[in-house]
């Protein structure tokens, strides 16, 4: 057989075509449900981390039942448009546990989604008897998409605390925020002043003087920049609900 | 001003081969005289320059999940991702293809320079790792994604013609005989990132 | 080099119960791991490699991964190899490695999550990884799939061990641990014994490697470059 005709190179390249295709999309069929499922529990569980329970991944949907109670998305002015408790149903798009809010912050920063369409998850939860609300962040670091959750006490200001993770931030600079000692600079500080108005935390550099003040990472300016800016935004949003239900 | 940021920032702190070692291959075995280096690193260039938009286009028009809107609503939920690395790289190998082809018939002298080295190009980390490293950092626009693709571009040339440079010189030197060659090569290289680290943290 | 003689060693126990290994095969395997080393000596697959090597679990995950792909390729391409059309046979290659490039990071990403999620875009990069397509079309094409088997089977390792000692000099001295759990004593620590952050920033591999690289050439002097 003329392995290097034409017609023969043809079929080679059609046949290996459909083979390979045919063979990938089973496997990426197969493997979905485990994979989309590993996200949707890496999502709990750093829900949970921010206030402050540890998990591993396979605990992470039992205790997520248990401690979050109430669902809620906020609309760009801070008005309540959905609530939902119980369990998360998977293609339930009004469920603020379903909400990508990373997409979304993506899409508004495309031009495609204009601010006011922006739908703000709220997650209220309840640890030890203790109301916590968590608010999802998202933002940019030095390289890509930074995000995070951040835990407000039952009083609405103090932080019970918080999680941040990132894709491609710089090992050993800016992939800091997601280590412990950064985050948990965050616990005790205040979003709000003690009237209620919106303060937010400020992660600044050389030392934090007051209680609205976290140390930046040395050497991961560009990214703790980018944790400031996303948690000032987002919370901005919240702050009109926070002080009605005060 | 974030175009200007994007291109300075691929160049010279998330360096394609001090920060990443992508594309060491290439590097290390076509370095040994300027002249070769700045043929593939400027093929680098112009490589990257082309594949990351192309690349980008690919995955915010077809594979990404939801990316396929613009035919139909209704594929909406449908999710190619899994098949990003192997349309990458096929774009990759025929854009090289196509380019080698077009450079030799319209520009027989650019071809003397940069021919031999077109078809090392494919099989380079670095282009495949800037396409890769676009999807991965979600370039807001096309034009941010080429402005990352030709710093990346840039950086890796920076990087190649130096140690050329350096490769030239040091056989003058006494290097202990075990290490040279590869070893002082690979050292240096390591050196010369810890000399781009200080320039972490720019931001214009 | 009594590591090289003790490693010969241990092949040649097993080898009157496998008459598969016969003195040429073996060879494929130990051949690679000094002599022939893929990234010390032939300057292959360095590329997507040591960007992981900052903890050990990666680099092993990153390993195996290599080693699985190298097998399977080898295997493929060797069995198909009086099949594939001369012209579009670097394509061909291509597919096949993507393929399989594919099927590991599909299933890291199923089953070892939290790996998956480190290694991120440099399992995508062993398709252009230069050992595969470099034995690919330097051995499997002309070769039978058992030799080639064990061939892909023997680079892999070869790559395997240089990753694997990078990266636990890497996360002994940068983060005094090693799998994450802690090595260097506390003790050390309150007599001022500091991790030294240095060998966690990414220049440290390269000088790492070069530090293997003289140690592996002054043990075995045939190696060393003019």
């Amino acid at each position: 057989m003329n392995t290097n005709s034409n017609s023969y190179t043809v079929i080679f390249s059609v046949v290996m075509v459909v083979i390979v295709a045919t063979a990938l999309a089973l496997t990426a069929e197969g493997l979905k449900p485990m994979q989309k499922e590993n996200v949707r529990r890496e999502k709990m569980q750093n829900i949970l981390s921010s206030m402050g329970v540890e998990t591993d991944r396979d605990g992470a949907a039992a205790l997520f039942d248990t401690h979050v109670k109430e669902r809620l998305v906020l609309n760009a002015s801070g008005e309540e448009t959905a609530r939902k408790s119980g369990e998360v149903k998977a293609g339930d798009t009004e469920d603020a546990f379903n909400i990508d809010v990373q997409k979304e912050y993506k899409e508004w920063k495309a031009g495609s989604r204009s601010a006011n369409d922006i739908n703000y998850p709220l997650f209220i939860c309840d640890k030890d008897g203790a109301t916590i609300y968590v608010v999802p962040l998202v933002g940019t670091g030095l390289w890509g998409p930074i995000w995070g959750y951040i835990a407000l006490e039952s009083d609405m200001r103090t932080i019970a605390g918080t999680s941040f993770d990132h894709k491609t931030e710089t090992p050993g600079l800016g992939a800091e925020i997601n280590e412990k000692p950064f985050q948990a600079q965050f616990e005790g500080k205040f979003v709000s002043d003690k009237d209620g108005t919106f303060t937010s935390v400020k992660v600044v550099k050389g030392g934090a003087t007051n209680e609205h003040e976290v140390d930046a990472i040395s050497g991961g300016t560009i990214t703790s920049d980018g944790v400031d800016e996303m948690i000032e935004r987002t919370l901005k949003v919240y702050e009109p609900y926070f002080k009605s239900n005060q | 001003m974030n175009y200007v940021n994007i291109f300075v920032q691929s160049i010279f702190i998330d360096n394609m081969i001090f920060a990443y070692f992508l594309g060491m291959c290439s590097y290390l075995a076509v370095s040994k005289t300027v002249k070769t280096g700045v043929g593939l690193g400027a093929a680098v260039i112009f490589v990257l320059g082309i594949t990351v938009p192309i690349n980008y286009i690919l995955e915010n028009k077809f594979l990404q999940e939801g990316a396929l809107t613009w035919i139909s609503p209704e594929l909406a939920s449908v999710d190619l991702s899994f098949l990003s690395f192997i349309m990458f790289i096929a774009v990759i190998a025929s854009i090289v293809q196509l380019v080698e082809m077009a450079v030799e018939k319209f520009s027989p002298a650019l071809y003397g320079a940069l021919g031999i080295f077109l078809p090392l190009i494919a099989v380079n980390c670095s282009i495949l790792g800037g396409s890769l490293f676009m999807q991965e950092r979600q370039y807001a626009n096309i034009g941010e994604a080429t402005v990352f693709g030709l710093g990346s571009g840039v950086g890796w040339f920076l990087a190649i013609v130096a140690i050329a440079a350096i490769r030239e010189k040091i056989r003058y030197s006494h290097v202990p005989a075990p290490l040279r060659g590869l070893g002082i090569t690979f050292i240096i290289t390591g050196l010369m990132g810890i000399a781009f680290m200080s320039f972490m943290g720019i931001k214009l | 080099m009594s590591e090289t003689t003790q490693e010969v060693e241990k092949v040649e126990e097993k080898a009157p119960r496998e008459p598969l290994f016969s003195k040429k095969n073996r060879k494929l395997i130990t051949d690679p791991l000094n002599d022939d080393n893929p990234i010390t000596v032939q300057v292959l697959g360095i590329c997507s490699a040591l960007a992981v090597t900052v903890k050990l679990k990666p680099s092993i995950v990153m390993s195996l991964s290599v080693v699985a792909v190298m097998i399977f390729a080898n295997l493929i391409i060797s069995l198909i190899r009086n099949l594939v059309p001369n012209r579009v046979r670097i394509i061909v290659q291509l597919v096949v490695v993507a393929f399989l490039v594919i099927l590991v990071d599909q299933i890291l990403k199923a089953f070892v999550y939290d790996v998956s999620k480190q290694l991120s875009v440099f399992v995508g990069l062993i398709i252009t990884n230069c050992i595969v397509m470099g034995r690919l079309e330097a051995f499997a094409m002309g070769n039978k799939p058992w030799p080639s088997i064990l061939d892909g089977f023997g680079n892999g390792l070869g790559y395997a061990w240089i990753l694997v000692a990078v990266a636990f000099f890497r996360e002994l001295f940068g983060s005094g641990q090693l799998l994450g759990l802690q090595i260097v004593p506390e003790a050390f620590f309150s007599f001022g014994y500091m991790n030294n952050g240095l060998m966690i920033l990414p220049p440290m591999a390269l000088i790492t490697v070069g530090i293997i690289i003289w140690v592996q050439r002054s043990r075995n002097t045939k190696l060393i470059e003019e």
